[in-house]
């Protein structure tokens, strides 16, 4: 069974060509179809004329492709696909010209029929040419001699063939189950294939193009599109035609026959249709009744629905038959006829223009005439194209005859291809039935064995061998393969433009793009920057009230430090200024004062002294001098108004507590009201006098041997103050006190005489340097102070100031104040007494020294009088002068103390010495016994000269009386004596300025009440006479 | 094609290293084309039908010359006029991941013309897919 599996083989192959014509149709494009047919018509038309053997393989090779077609597509209706089949297997039999041996068999057959065909061709020509000249008659009736021809051959062939087939069919069948599932497959894509293909190719379509092609002769051109129309109606009808319904056929038929007659006037063919008609029913009845008596047969297996493809393989067992004739059958003359009308029967073969002439010559010949009259619709493109080609060769030919002819021919064709498609069916039906129906059996062979094409076998083969081998591959490697889906690749994304961005695209400037930056341009900030005013309130006054000269509420701390400072500054200022001031304005009210009183109470008192000018009383009324008795009163020599008053301390004890201590007073003698400075000694002070130049500093000799000190300069602050009454006072005590501080050195007995070193005058005179400065020298406080104690002890002291003061006290200095600046420091010692006692006086007790005076033109002599009625004389250094003492002229030394010591102001060496036996004597410096003596009603109290007249002196006595002198008018007795009555005087000190501008002298005198009387003289003792001075020597030394 | 038949298993699956499909060498090609062919054109859409399938045809040919062997290409090129309108394109394979690969560019015509008729072509996709034998 060799045969049988070939046979397999070739539907396998025939199946996979299919399948790829299936898989390349689809981008087939419908244009270079076309053109690829028009290009193989020309070839083939060329091939024609030239030889027939091209022609004739063109044939065989659309006989195997139609049978193929018309197995498979009954129910398709298209009528171009056939040339895509065609065209397929040419090129596979080109590929394979040459290879196989039943190729070559083939070929003989194919020159057989070739032969043939030439010759029924040339008959058909003739025909045609007759049939144009003598009509229809004669043309139907030979078409009707054809027919019947054909259908006796198809008789007699399919009974021939029938045993043969049914037994192959029987082989077959076992592999016909196996290859049913691919048939089916491929069935369904061939019929999916057709119907696209009839979709998109209109026979019109094809029509108008072959027109164009054509398109040189118009005549021709009008009749073919006459044709075209024809066909076109026809269409329908051909599909309805091949369908199985046989109603719908008879209607279609006769629609399209009615509208065949009237547009082509075709009498004859209608009968040829009826004809036509009444065999094609007949078979549809056969073939249907077939099917069902086969369905009834196989039903039991097979499931109804698939109705469908069940007609497929009934298609392909009908090939299978159709093959096996092929192979089997010898390549007799009349089997390779009907073969070979067969193709050319197909409606795929409209288009070869040989082939289409052969076969309905082959047909208007030999096969039935109704299935000639079935093809004939279908051949008439075909003999179109003939027609065309035989024209173009030939020339002149009737073309109303062709088209006739040609659309008899296409209507027989198609016929046959209805009875091919029918019988095709049928096998199956016999094969099973075993008791054919003579009826069917005699249609059924018709197709049978008509198609035997070695070269599409062999194609069949290669190419089922190729799709084995691809199948076994595919399955092979889809094992090895995986096959997976990729990811979803974004291939383009791009999102729609804005509206704004297409309006810039559009508008925008180029190549620009336009960007939004904040920069914060709206947020904008001013700030002026002032600077804050400050603002304070202020009071300010002048002159300023106590210290502060301006203020406010707010002033600052720092303000008001600097009008703290400012107010200090201002106050010292203004204390300097006030203390100078004041004194100034001071002065002037006493002295207004004075003067007021002067007129009263004076006055008075005027009256009682011959000698005064006038006079006025230091204040009585200061509470704590009121009871106390004045001790001293000393004027200083430099500032003559100024008097220092030494009072003693109360007697009895008091409650007041000043009352133990002694007082001291600085008076002025112009301000009279109150004293300066109040000097304050715990003490009794004996003797008491000023700092040699200005009456700054104060000294006193104690009691008690000290010797104190005070700066009158000092600050009141530093003292304490008392109120007494309605009036500060202020308290002084000593800056320096030598009380224990040098008690070795210091005198041990009570001191009863200082008195300040002078810096000569003599020396200053010497020195050229006028008074002033001598006063301002000795007011350095440059200069040495002597102080003699009871004992005759002369200590010199050296007064020295520190530069600065130390509030807090000094530690090597203990006598000295906190706060002072001046002290004293002991500069030598000299003792006395020894001299002063001479070895005769011893009867005379202990002689005490009483007064210390210094000569004034040489400070080096010292002269010291004594208790017992001498002065003696002494020197600091060097030798001792004579006389060594001054004595009276009574002889023998007499218990007589010398109360007053007193040198004359005006240089003359003359002092007077006061004793208290009432003697007065004027003593010259040279010699040892007075120049005059005198004597007074009482012990001389003191005695002074005047410092204004050289000649005048006053000597006051205990009576009281004052006794002036003036040795001028004489000088035996006083030339006035006043006697003081009312109180006692205890004190009295002269004073007065010898400068010649406002010269005034006078005497103040202390009562016992503790009254101080001022006196000034009235000018005959103040004013002098200018020859005074020379009258005084002359007495003195004339009275020698 | 020639049938040796089945002795073994002889089929080739993978590709040669060299004959690997390589995305960027193909991808330089397809842009060499799409520049050469489309730089300074206005789309017009009577051409474009014609345009894309001779640029297609022009970029297989030249990704076969780079010796893509036993490789089956499918060239895509779409060729779009940008009027502002938003485009969204995916692909999606189904083939073997291990030796199928793809590339594609995209050209951008910058009108620097007044009338915004431009090309954006989303450049020939090619999708190869490799013939085992």
């Amino acid at each position: 069974m060799h045969s049988e599996k070939k046979m397999t083989n070739l539907r396998d192959t025939w199946r996979s060509d299919d399948l790829k014509r299936h898989i390349q149709g689809g981008g087939y494009d419908e244009d270079a179809a076309r053109r690829r047919d028009r290009a193989r018509r020309d070839e083939e038309a060329k091939a024609h004329r030239s030889g027939a053997s091209v022609e004739r393989r063109h044939r065989e090779r659309d006989g195997s492709a139609q049978e193929r077609r018309s197995h498979g597509d009954r129910d398709r209706d298209g009528e171009g696909d056939g040339n895509r089949e065609r065209r397929t297997h040419r090129d596979l039999e080109k590929d394979r010209d040459g290879a196989g041996g039943e190729r070559a068999g083939s070929r003989d057959v194919r020159s057989h029929r070739d032969r043939d065909r030439d010759r029924e061709r040339d008959r058909r020509k003739d025909s045609t040419r007759d049939r144009v000249a003598d009509g229809d008659e004669r043309e139907r009736e030979r078409r009707k001699e054809r027919e019947r021809d054909r259908t006796a051959d198809a008789r007699q062939r399919d009974t021939g063939k029938e045993g043969r087939d049914r037994g192959q069919e029987r082989t077959g069948n076992e592999n016909r189950d196996r290859e049913r599932r691919r048939a089916e497959r491929d069935g369904e894509r061939d019929a999916e294939r057709h119907r696209r293909r009839a979709e998109g190719m209109g026979g019109g379509e094809r029509d108008r193009d072959r027109r164009r092609e054509r398109g040189g002769e118009r005549d021709r051109d009008r009749d073919r599109e006459r044709e075209h129309e024809r066909r076109k109606d026809r269409d329908p009808y051909a599909d309805r035609a091949r369908g199985h319904n046989a109603k719908h056929l008879k209607e279609g038929d006769e629609v399209g026959d009615t509208r065949d007659r009237r547009s082509k006037r075709e009498h004859r063919r209608q009968k040829e249709n009826e004809e036509y008609r009444e065999q094609r029913r007949r078979e549809k009845e056969e073939r249907d009744r077939r099917r069902t008596a086969r369905e009834e047969r196989e039903g039991g297996d097979r499931e109804a629905g698939r109705e469908r493809r069940r007609r497929e393989r009934k298609k392909e067992e009908e090939e299978e038959e159709e093959q096996c004739v092929e192979e089997e059958a010898p390549p007799t003359t009349a089997k390779t006829k009907r073969r070979s009308w067969d193709p050319s029967a197909l409606e795929k073969e409209k288009k070869d223009a040989e082939v289409g002439k052969v076969t309905s010559e082959d047909q208007g010949q030999e096969e039935d005439a109704e299935e000639e009259e079935e093809y004939e619709d279908d051949f008439e493109d075909y003999e179109e194209d003939f027609e065309d080609d035989e024209e173009a060769g030939s020339g002149g030919d009737g073309g109303g005859a062709a088209r006739e002819e040609v659309e008899a021919i296409r209507r027989a064709m198609e016929a046959e291809n209805e009875r091919i498609g029918s019988a095709l069916l049928s096998p199956q039906g016999l094969e099973e039935g075993d008791a054919p129906d003579p009826a069917v059996s005699r249609h059924r062979p018709a197709p049978k064995g008509k198609f035997i094409d070695f070269v599409a076998a062999k194609h069949r083969e290669v190419s089922k061998k190729v799709a084995i081998k691809q199948k076994k591959r595919s399955s092979d490697l889809l094992r090895l393969i995986d096959l997976d889906f990729s990811v979803t690749f974004s291939l383009l994304d791009m999102p729609p433009l804005s509206e704004y961005d297409m309006y810039i695209k559009s508008f925008g400037t180029t190549n620009t793009k336009q960007a939004y930056v904040q920069c914060n341009e709206d947020n904008m900030e001013r700030e002026i920057q002032t600077e804050e005013v400050e603002t304070s309130e202020k009071w300010t006054q002048h002159p300023a009230d106590r210290g502060a000269v301006c203020g406010g509420a707010s002033l600052a701390l720092e303000s008001l430090d600097e009008s703290v400072t400012s107010v200090n500054f201002d106050s010292q200022r203004l204390a300097a200024f006030l203390l100078s001031a004041s004194q100034v304005v001071s002065v002037l009210l006493e002295e207004d004062r004075a003067e007021r009183l002067s007129l009263g109470k004076p006055r008075t008192q005027e009256d009682g002294l011959s000698f005064s000018d006038g006079g006025l009383h230091l204040n009585p009324g200061v509470p704590f001098l009121r009871g106390r008795e004045v001790a001293l009163i000393v004027f200083s020599q430099v500032q003559r108004q100024t008097v220092l008053s030494v009072h003693r301390p109360l007697a009895g004890p008091s409650a007041v507590r000043l009352d133990s201590n002694t007082i001291l007073c600085v008076w002025n003698i112009w301000e009279p009201s109150q004293p300066q400075k109040i000097l304050v000694y715990e003490s009794e002070v004996l003797c008491c006098c000023f700092s040699p130049g200005r009456a700054t500093l104060v000294f006193a000799g104690t009691a008690v041997g000290s010797l104190v000190l005070w700066d009158l300069r000092e600050r009141s602050d530093l003292h304490c103050n008392i109120r007494i009454g309605d009036h500060d006072w202020t308290l002084r005590y000593p800056t320096f006190s030598t009380d224990s501080v040098l008690a070795s050195s210091s005198h041990l007995s009570s001191v009863t005489s200082l008195e300040p070193i002078p810096t000569s005058a003599v020396e200053a005179r010497r020195a050229g340097l006028p008074l002033l400065s001598s006063k301002e020298e000795s007011s350095g406080l440059s200069f040495q102070l002597a102080s003699l104690d009871e004992k005759g002890v002369l200590n010199l002291w050296v007064v020295v100031e520190l530069p600065q003061a130390d509030q807090a006290g000094s530690q090597n200095d203990l006598g000295l104040k906190p706060g002072g600046k001046v002290k004293l420091l002991l500069s030598s010692s000299i003792i006395t007494l020894e001299r002063l006692s001479p070895g005769d006086s011893t009867d005379v007790g202990p002689v005490h020294s009483l007064l210390l005076k210094f000569l004034p033109s040489d400070s080096n002599h010292f002269f010291i009088a004594t208790s017992t009625g001498l002065v003696a004389h002494g020197t600091r250094h060097g030798p001792r002068r004579p006389p060594r003492f001054y004595k009276p002229r009574a002889a023998g030394p007499t218990p007589s103390r010398v109360t007053s010591l007193d040198f004359s102001p005006f240089g003359e060496p003359l002092f007077l010495v006061g004793c208290d036996d009432s003697t007065v004597r004027l003593h010259s410096v040279a010699t040892e016994f007075p120049i005059m003596e005198w004597s007074c009603r009482g012990p001389v109290l003191s005695g002074h000269w005047s410092l204004t007249r050289p000649t005048v002196f006053c000597v006051l006595d205990s009576a009281p009386t004052l006794h002036l002198w003036d040795l001028s008018q004489k000088d035996l007795e006083p030339t006035a004596v006043e006697s003081l009555r009312s109180d006692s005087v205890t004190a009295m000190a002269v004073f007065g300025d010898p400068s010649k501008q406002n010269t005034f002298s006078g005497i103040s005198l202390a009562r016992s009440s503790g009254k101080i009387e001022i006196h000034y003289f009235n000018t005959k003792w103040t004013s002098s006479a200018p020859d005074e001075l020379e009258k005084l020597e002359s007495l003195l030394y004339g009275a020698h | 094609m020639e049938g040796s038949n089945a002795v073994g298993n002889t089929y080739v699956i993978r590709p040669n290293y060299q004959h690997k499909f390589k995305a960027a060498v193909v991808k330089e090609c397809i842009r060499n084309v799409l520049q050469g062919a489309l730089s300074g054109r206005q789309y017009e859409p009577q051409e474009v039908p014609f345009l894309s399938r001779s640029l297609a045809d022009s970029i297989k040919e030249k990704v076969k010359e780079t010796g893509l062997d036993r490789y089956k290409l499918v060239v895509q090129v779409v060729i779009g006029e940008q009027r502002g309108e938003g485009v969204k394109m995916a692909a999606r394979c189904f083939w073997d991941a291990d030796t199928d690969s793809y590339a594609q560019d995209v050209y951008m015509n910058v009108s620097c013309s007044d009338d915004c008729t431009q090309i954006a072509a989303n450049g020939g996709r090619v999708i190869t897919a490799f013939d085992e034998h």
